[in-house]
């Protein structure tokens, strides 16, 4: 494949696969920025590897697992240092504080936020990004079996934290 | 609520969050990420050469940039190669000759004022050019200007100055983590005091 047509087919599946990996990234980690730019940095990192990144049998999964194992606390965009986001205070903002966050509904970041940081990736990986059981623990490094424990722990934890907001809602 | 709300609720919840990032933009910081993987490959052929030849250097140059501009200038601390499209790839090892790079990136036609530190600490003490003033602008403005990051390997920024809105410039700020350099990077107006 040529140059140019390997950047067609980046860009096809940079177009097809950002937002979806975003999604998953920001279930993740809670707070949009971070995931902006865990994402971008996989990307990237994608782009630069490409041969072997589109012959992936999940490309998507192998930008969300990158995305996840990147530090880039260390990269400052702004001349203000830029603190380790507290998952609950950023999803527990209303909607009316910032744009980014009235893009997300704020109840169920919330829950996510207190979820154990390994509950929440198996959510995001299983329920957002929509990956098999098999393929979850490929990418966690984690056996299949702790991924169903995981998701299952995750799924009553929500569960017991959405169900009054839920009916409340289709009560009003 | 069974498993199939749940998971609908949860996928709803950031279903309207959509990557701001332009492909073209992931494909320039994507060269970043090339750029700093020659680094290794670089940093070896200067040990097989560390017998003190001077030709090591200008070896760092084909190496680290096959089919490019040359470097402008070149140093062991840092390097800064202006690619034919404009932009400026910058590369530090170490912080030393401040001046030398600042002089380096305006002769490159990029309006910047640059500062090393010297002192390690875990908060960052910014010092500032008296002369700068701030440009207010959303990070996206400053994101299409620069990318890179800090690196075991080294520090690597890609410029686009042309991305500059008219006026402004780039300050740069370079201090000693741990482990890493960090930057702390801003946009600035420009004035000669400032910027160049």
């Amino acid at each position: 494949m040529g140059v140019r047509n390997q950047q067609l087919d980046f860009a096809e599946f940079y177009r097809g696969a950002a937002d979806e990996c975003l999604r998953t990234v920001l279930v993740s980690v809670g707070d949009q920025d971070t995931a902006q730019e865990l994402v971008d940095e996989a990307f990237a990192r994608a782009w630069a590897s490409w041969r072997d990144v589109s012959r992936h049998p999940a490309p998507k999964a192998w930008v969300v697992r990158t995305a996840l194992n990147t530090g880039i606390s260390r990269w400052r965009r702004r001349r203000r240092e830029v603190p380790v986001p507290d998952l609950a205070r950023v999803a527990d903002l209303p909607a009316a504080s910032g744009a980014s966050a009235s893009l997300v509904d704020p109840q169920v970041m919330a829950a996510l936020a207190r979820l154990p940081a390994r509950q929440r990736q198996v959510v995001a990986l299983r329920l957002v990004l929509d990956l098999d059981t098999a393929r979850t623990a490929e990418v966690l490094g984690i056996a299949p079996g702790t991924v169903m424990a995981h998701l299952g722990r995750a799924m009553a934890a929500l569960r017991h934290d959405l169900q009054p907001e839920l009916q409340q809602e289709s009560q009003s | 609520m069974n498993d199939n709300e749940l998971s609908t609720a949860v996928r709803e919840s950031v279903a309207g969050i959509h990557s701001a990032t332009p492909v073209a933009q992931i494909i320039s910081r994507g060269r970043a990420v090339r750029a700093r993987r020659r680094i290794p490959r670089v940093a070896g052929a200067l040990t097989v050469a560390a017998a003190g030849t001077a030709l090591a250097v200008p070896m760092l140059v084909s190496s680290g940039h096959p089919g490019s501009h040359p470097a402008r200038i070149q140093l062991d601390a840092w390097t800064v190669t202006k690619q034919a499209n404009g932009d400026i790839d910058v590369t530090i090892n170490q912080l030393r000759n401040p001046e030398g790079l600042q002089s380096a990136l305006r002769a490159d036609g990029l309006p910047v004022n640059l500062t090393f530190s010297d002192t390690t600490s875990n908060h960052i003490r910014v010092v500032q050019n008296a002369s700068c003033r701030d440009y207010a602008a959303g990070p996206d403005v400053l994101n299409a200007v620069v990318h890179g990051g800090s690196y075991a390997s080294g520090t690597i920024l890609v410029i686009h100055p042309s991305a500059l809105p008219s006026g402004v410039g780039l300050n740069i700020f370079v201090t000693p983590d741990t482990k890493y350099l960090t930057l702390v990077l801003s946009l600035v107006h420009t004035s000669r005091q400032c910027t160049g």
